[in-house]
């Protein structure tokens, strides 16, 4: 599928997905702010995206070795959780974030965004080392996770009164972690090849939390429940559907 | 013993084994709004985990025809939920509660009901590889029924249903195993064509189910981060736990 050297190949393949985040702009650069349902649905299939990552994972990246990957998930839990009580994130909702005016709210946004970055970086390093084709297809679906999210995050950054090129910017200069952590996880895991259950259950724990704490609580209330289910579920099909591209 | 005896009683076993899901609820003395909120997450992520199973399992046999069936399981469950909501707020009526509660359980129920049918073709299919495997694909599928009687209690219980009935009810979701095992047994290859698309019919109706009531009611009157903790751990418990066996 590519003949770049696998590092080379992290590199390029998530930096591709962190910079896809810049599309999340366009509805503020055409002058149309989303409306609060199509933020819900974002938020929605951002957070599909995610559950099928973790499904993908979960399927191809434990071979067999399952208390170091429940032990990893607990981690990842635990390091969300942990992240969530020192920034203070923990109860984000963006329709809040509208009422509670100053700099914290927009800060908290984007520090929560570059926290989730860093997570969604261990998840493609870990598919890069499973197989190269499961890493670009891990890429692909964070690389179209990254525009709903963006797009949630420039609307805020936005109505903040911060222009529209600059909070596109923010919105790829928070993926930087992604690429970053995608590196890392994938040189861990080359070199100590027995991390890998342990790594990948950490990304699946870290993923399913925060889509289950961020993503999916805030688009309930953005629009109704059958609609969610429906753009959720759709996302999660894809991942399946793009996992066996992968092959 | 004759063969289809033998698978019968197989899976008449697993489907008695879901209800000692109900078990851990003899411990529970008081049903809060917030423990109900919270049996919510821990049902929701072991449907979850069981539908992630069931699709690892299908795309083996044909992933577009998995995806496929699940695209049916949420039509199923539209369809079931506009059924349910024509019979009009208070007068439905199920064990001890009414209106929206009663059309929570009933959608659960069916929802683990149908998702039996196709587990029920997985076991015959399977068996059809050869009986001598047998005793532990039984097992194995016992082990994995405890926490899905466990999923079904969760949404009883905290309706005022008493254990007995919530053990009653989990195994009453697993009959459809024995019952569609012994064709499956009997005619492997008609029933393996169909199975992708029933184990992806039984994966898209729980995920929905998880999606559109399961969650927003753990949401409503639980803590965020406990709703979002037990989930994944419920759901990554899941998957591990069917991987073991």
């Amino acid at each position: 599928m590519t003949t770049l050297p696998p590092l080379t190949a992290v590199l390029v393949f998530s930096g591709l997905a962190a910079l896809t985040a810049v599309l999340g702009a366009a509805p503020q650069a055409f002058g149309r702010p989303p409306p609060r349902a199509m933020i819900g649905w974002a938020n929605a299939l951002a957070g599909g995206l995610m559950l099928g990552v973790a499904y993908t994972l979960l399927t191809e990246g434990l071979s067999g070795k399952l208390i170091a990957a429940g032990a990893g998930a607990l981690l990842g839990i635990a390091f969300v959780r942990a992240s969530h009580a020192v920034a203070g994130t923990g109860e984000l909702d963006v329709d809040r974030l509208e009422e509670s005016a100053g700099a914290a709210g927009g800060y908290k946004a984007v520090l929560v965004e570059a926290l989730h970055a860093a997570d969604e970086g261990v998840a493609i390093g870990v598919a890069m080392a499973v197989s190269t084709p499961l890493g670009i297809a891990m890429a692909a679906t964070l690389a179209v996770h990254n525009i709903p999210e963006a797009m949630v995050l420039t609307t805020v950054l936005t109505r903040r009164g911060l222009g529209v090129g600059r909070s596109a910017a923010v919105a790829v200069a928070v993926n930087v972690n992604q690429v970053l952590l995608a590196v890392v996880a994938f040189g861990i895991v080359s070199r100590v090849p027995g991390s890998l259950p342990l790594v990948a259950g950490f990304a699946v724990g870290a993923l399913m939390y925060r889509s289950l704490v961020e993503l999916l609580p805030e688009s309930y209330h953005q629009a109704g429940e059958t609609s969610i289910a429906m753009v959720t579920l759709l996302a999660m099909g894809v991942v399946v559907l793009l996992a066996g591209v992968a092959g | 013993m004759n063969e289809v005896l033998l698978v019968f009683g197989y899976a008449l076993f697993t489907a008695i084994a879901t209800g000692f899901g109900a078990i851990p609820f003899m411990f529970v003395r008081e049903v809060s709004q917030r423990f109900a909120a919270y049996s919510a997450a821990v049902a929701g992520g072991l449907m979850l985990g069981a539908s992630f199973g069931l699709v690892a399992e299908g795309v083996g046999y044909g992933r577009g025809e998995t995806l496929m069936g699940a695209l049916l399981g949420v039509l199923f469950i539209l369809a079931t939920q506009r059924l349910l909501g024509e019979q009009d707020g208070q007068d439905l009526v199920f064990e001890a509660a009414t209106g929206e509660g009663a059309r929570k359980m009933l959608l659960v129920l069916i929802v683990m009901t149908v998702h039996s049918f196709a587990e029920g073709v997985a076991v015959g299919v399977s068996f059809g590889g050869g009986v001598t495997l047998g005793a532990v694909i039984t097992i194995a599928i016992a082990l994995h029924n405890v926490p899905e009687g466990i999923a079904i209690s969760a949404v009883l219980r905290p309706q005022g249903v008493s254990v007995a009935r919530c053990a009653g009810w989990s195994v009453f979701s697993s009959l459809p195993q024995p019952l569609m095992a012994v064709p499956a047994f009997l005619f492997v290859e008609t029933f393996r064509f169909a199975l992708p698309y029933g184990l992806g019919f039984a994966a898209g109706a729980m995920v929905f189910m998880v999606l559109v009531e399961l969650l927003p009611e753990a949401y409503e009157h639980g803590d965020r981060a406990q709703v979002a903790t037990l989930a994944t751990a419920s759901a990554v418990a899941m998957v591990l736990f069917q991987q073991w066996l």
